[in-house]
């Protein structure tokens, strides 16, 4: 007996300290070998609006580049490429983390001549026009962070060089997602947020720079002040802006915050809100799944967002030359045509007309009456044909931009008074 | 570690065994005691290097300064001003005060409530159940949940308490209200019962174990000299209970003041908790902002831990 | 408390306790049946249809979330977290029944790592990795040396996120063991160096057995404890998420019962870990006391 005991004691306890060392040494060395010999990996870091297996299957197929995601919460991407800045090969950030990111210099300029399509990018980027017209710049618009001084510079070109910060991916106009089923009457103006009519049933946006933001629309919409750049405001500004949503807040105006597009729709499709500022998808997705809910255009404008592909500085060689590779191909039409079946708008406009239907892209790009029934990219149909796409045609929505998601100088003192704000 | 960890078993096979003579005696005790710094030294280091260093670090960078994306090694009592900020203002709580107004509220009903269900359940177990096989299996119904994922356990009372959920709609269809009750969730009471949910079972155990220990003699006395089954409670079960008491409402205190998810997600992300704010600022990259808010927080329940800790030994309670 | 018929405050204690289990178990039940949701069901109530479709989907993929590659980051940490803790926490027991000078100050550390809000060990781990980060990125702009240049971050999941876990197991590690060694008599040890056994010998034929089931408590503990870790793993965790992480951020990116699925999926796995470890340890008693009787 006691031999038995012994024998299989010093095998469980080595097996066990093997079985350790294996576990705990093995991923610290990692298989540099191996790694070298297998096809390229992209480690894609962003947030999971924008992250689809359907492309990264695709891309897969096209190129045999693997993607894989990870996805975090837009806060999460900026802390990620500043404190860890190897840990990624491909970034897809929000434009106005830019300003966090650029004098972190752990990004590299992208190669303007490497794009194939740079030079169709919209101008809705390059000059902040939409179809020749100029459109609202307030806060971090692409325009003023979209190229850079040089490869390595930690200053925005104020005009066109060859170095681009971020290549867009999507884009879009967010205003109030409203449930017109429970509140039975139009909506036209940012005010009715915070009417007291919605008492329990509106949300904000629980990422501070945006969700302050929504609330200077408000402000401005109800004639209480207008602010010189609602997306650099002062001290004072921001008092001012936050005291109006405490008071809300007190009143019980919020049934909840939320942080991430999935948690916007589900709080919408249960009823759980009737109004909330909302991502033009979102409002597809709570459609889809037989709710109503509208995305309502308002007369004071629209507040604009837009994510770009950057380039973390350390990457280069094969990896460098994939992450080139994956932004042209996604350029290049089909990856542009599946993000406006979604709702979204992509990049190169042209190319993905080319890969969309004559009748989708009359419904998606044009404001036209859809022809036909309008299908999402999981083949579900989305609208009946007949529909007409809330705020219109590309143009009207993108022209009709009051300002864009920000950074602001007084981020700091913003960020202590939204917690104070969630604190009240 | 784990080598170091096994090192220790070669080490061991060193010791001569058991010497005879009584000149060797003080040779044995310097071994044993070298021996008991070996076997000590793991546990050690990985406190050192994961706890007591952090939190140094913690407490030196929170007087540090900032910018939007790196921390300046400049030292400033900035953050600490900011953390109390206005809190000298008498007109209206500041932020900071609110918030751990707002924590120490949870605490205090978490607290209460997760005492008297964990006692009575434990009671229950302990006295009141003959077969000891039959408590063991009580005991482990109640602690299985606990081995369980939290965040679904969270997440499963969403479909139960929204606005259209289970609870509501039942209510409505048996006719006892005509419109949804909105307080269930995203309110404090969700927070509450998530934190009773989550929580009970660090209630449960240590006082269960305290029981476990009575001895069955004491309560027969009282029983023999005429104390009804209150006084007995009351005058013997409850103080000698009182170590299991003591380490449950350490446990519950802790987890609730630190907490960030249970108070975001059942909160609806509108209710302040301190863990959330250092979240946020983590989030927001301002460590040294987060830190100095950290340094206080720790403060704070030390206060809380050092009452508690005055009444018991951990040690002798095991 | 004889055997006499029961009182009436054990049908109330009784009816409290069934209500607490249902308490208790209630939410999962629900979770468990809206797993098995139809294919166009919702998060919510009514059920739409009984299927198996959620679990189809997960088993798919969750689409861009790597759900199978986070489980199985979060199983392999929770090995090595399970090996490390049983491991330490056994000799830091043996240690603490010698005395040593300092036995205080490492017992007070072990209390204070379990009562320090995890928030701040989380946020002292992910300070003390990114200062050291920015030492080597300095060290590697100043010397210029090829290799250092590649550096991304020190954390990660065999590093901060293990230390980590380490802070929370440990102490629940040893406190067990004092209690287990409270409980155990020094009088087999005696007979058995009384035979002639060594130290070692003592150790791996006597206290190891006796304490078997015990340390299959440990591991438990130091396994699940793990797994299920969010709080301290949240700021300490490099480029790839644990399980648990993963599962919060999808509570906010799923719309689907899919959610439900995995819920009910890591549910079981939870349940099985258990199964597997009370199972290990009434084999150990059992084979113990087969082998007492044995050579008795």
């Amino acid at each position: 007996m006691t031999t038995t005991i012994k024998l299989s004691r010093r095998t469980l306890l080595q097996g066990a300290g093997a079985t350790g060392l294996a576990l705990g040494a093995g991923p610290i060395t990692g298989f540099p070998n191996v790694i070298a010999a297998e096809p390229v990996t992209l480690r894609y870091l962003g947030t999971a609006v924008n992250q689809s297996g359907d492309i990264a299957r695709k891309v897969k197929e096209d190129l045999g580049i693997t993607i894989e995601y990870i996805p975090v919460v837009t806060d999460e991407v900026t802390k990620r490429v500043v404190t860890q800045p190897n840990s990624f090969d491909l970034l897809d950030t929000e434009f106005f983390s830019l300003k966090k990111l650029i004098p972190s210099g752990n990004i590299q300029g992208m190669d303007a001549r490497r794009i194939k399509q740079a030079d169709n990018i919209t101008p809705v980027f390059t000059k902040g026009e939409v179809a020749g017209k100029t459109i609202g710049d307030q806060g971090t618009a692409p325009k003023k962070v979209f190229y850079l001084e040089g490869q390595n510079s930690k200053a925005f070109a104020a005009s066109a060089t060859e170095w681009i910060t971020l290549i867009p991916t999507t884009y879009n106009a967010d205003t109030l997602g409203i449930r017109p089923d429970l509140i039975k009457r139009p909506i036209t103006s940012w005010k009715e947020l915070l009417n007291p009519e919605f008492k329990g049933k509106a949300s904000i946006l629980n990422i501070p720079s945006i969700g302050i933001m929504d609330a200077a629309m408000v402000i401005e919409a109800t004639g209480d002040y207008t602010y010189p750049d609602k997306g650099n405001m002062t001290k004072a500004e921001i008092d001012r802006t936050i005291k109006l949503l405490i008071e809300a807040k007190r009143a019980g105006q919020f049934r909840a915050f939320w942080q991430d597009f999935n948690e916007s729709v589900n709080l919408m499709a249960s009823g759980e809100t009737v109004i909330q500022s909302m991502w033009s998808p979102a409002v597809t997705k709570v459609r889809s799944q037989g709710v109503a809910c509208t995305y309502q255009p308002l007369k004071e404008g629209y507040r604009a967002w837009a994510t770009g592909f950057g380039l973390p500085k350390t990457l280069a060689g094969r990896k460098l030359d994939a992450a080139y590779d994956f932004i042209n191909w996604f350029l290049s039409g089909w990856a542009g045509a599946y993000l406006n079946r979604q709702g979204y708008y992509s990049a190169v406009p042209e190319t993905a007309k080319a890969h969309m239907e004559p009748y989708e892209w009359a419904y998606w790009m044009e404001g036209k009456a859809a022809e036909k029934d309008i299908k999402g990219p999981d083949g579900g149909v989305l609208e009946k044909a007949g529909a007409i796409r809330d705020g219109g045609s590309f143009e009207a929505r993108m022209g009709g931009v009051a300002c864009w998601n920000a950074v602001m100088d007084e981020n700091t003192y913003m960020v202590r008074k939204w917690n104070e704000f969630i604190a009240a | 570690m784990t080598d170091t960890a096994l090192s220790a078993m070669p080490a061991a096979a060193n010791i001569p065994a058991a010497p005879a003579s009584a000149a060797s005696l003080t040779a044995k005790t310097r071994r044993r005691r070298a021996l008991a710094y070996l076997q000590a030294l793991p546990m050690a280091l990985v406190f050192l290097v994961f706890f007591v260093v952090p939190l140094a670090l913690t407490v030196i960078v929170s007087f540090w300064a900032y910018n939007e994306y790196e921390i300046i090694p400049a030292f400033t009592v900035r953050n600490y001003l900011d953390v109390f900020e206005g809190c000298l203002d008498t007109a209206d709580v500041c932020t900071t005060v609110r918030t751990y107004l707002s924590t120490l509220k949870f605490c205090v009903l978490t607290w209460i409530c997760t005492l008297l269900i964990g006692f009575t359940v434990a009671y229950f177990v302990a006295f009141h159940v003959r077969s000891r096989t039959v408590q063991m299996a009580l005991f482990l119904l109640c602690t299985i949940p606990f081995w369980t994922s939290n965040v679904i356990r969270m997440i499963s009372w969403i479909p139960l308490l929204g606005r259209n959920g289970l609870v509501n709609d039942t209510l409505m269809g048996m006719g006892i209200i005509r419109t949804p009750i909105e307080g269930l969730l995203y309110s404090d009471f969700s927070v509450v019962l998530a934190f009773v949910h989550l929580n009970t079972v660090f209630m449960i155990v240590p006082i269960f174990n305290s029981m476990a220990r009575i001895d069955r003699s004491l309560i027969e006395a009282a029983h023999d000299c005429g104390a009804t089954g209150w006084q007995t409670l009351w005058n013997v079960v409850v103080p000698l209970a009182k170590p299991g008491i003591a380490i449950g409402s350490i446990f519950v205190v802790t987890l609730v003041m630190g907490d960030f998810v249970t108070v975001g997600v059942m909160g609806g992300q509108q209710i302040a908790s301190v863990g959330k704010v250092i979240q946020v600022q983590m989030s927001a990259l301002q460590l040294p902002a987060a830190a100095a808010n950290a340094v206080v927080l720790l403060g704070a329940v030390m206060l809380m831990i050092v009452a508690m800790t005055r009444l018991i030994d951990l040690r002798k309670e095991l | 408390m004889g055997d006499g018929p029961r009182s009436p405050a054990f049908y109330a204690l009784a009816a409290f306790f069934a209500l607490f289990v249902a308490f208790l178990y209630g939410p999962t039940l629900t979770i468990l049946v809206l797993s098995f949701q139809g294919p166009q069901g919702g998060l919510t109530f009514p059920m739409n249809g009984v299927s198996t479709h959620w679990f189809g989907k997960l088993w798919a993929g969750l689409g861009i979330v790597d759900i199978w590659g986070a489980l199985w980051r979060s199983l392999r940490l929770g090995l090595v977290v399970m090996l490390l803790t049983v491991g330490i926490a056994f000799f830091a027991g043996l240690a603490f029944r010698k005395r040593f000078r300092g036995e205080g100050a490492l017992f007070t550390v072990a209390v204070a790592s379990l009562i320090v809000p995890s928030i701040v060990v989380s946020l002292g781990i992910g300070l003390e990795f990114r200062l050291l980060d920015e030492a080597v990125n300095w060290a590697a702009a100043r010397s210029g040396w090829g290799w250092l240049q590649e550096h991304g971050t020190l954390m990660g999941l065999y590093t901060s996120a293990l230390g980590a876990h380490l802070t929370w197991t440990l102490p629940f590690g040893l406190l067990i063991m004092f209690a287990v060694f409270n409980r155990f008599d020094p009088a087999y040890e005696e007979a058995a160096r009384d035979l002639g056994a060594t130290g070692p010998q003592t150790l791996r034929h006597v206290v190891v057995p006796i304490l078997g089931p015990s340390l299959v408590g440990v591991a438990l503990f130091g396994f699940t404890l793990s797994f299920d870790e969010l709080a301290r793993t949240s700021q300490a965790i490099g480029g790839r998420n644990t399980l648990p992480l993963e599962l919060q951020g999808l509570t906010t990116t799923v719309t689907t019962p899919e959610i439900y699925a995995l819920g009910t999926l890591t549910t079981g796995l939870s349940l099985a870990v258990i199964g597997l470890a009370l199972g290990t340890s009434l084999y150990l008693q059992r084979r113990r006391a087969k082998a007492g009787l044995r050579s008795g």
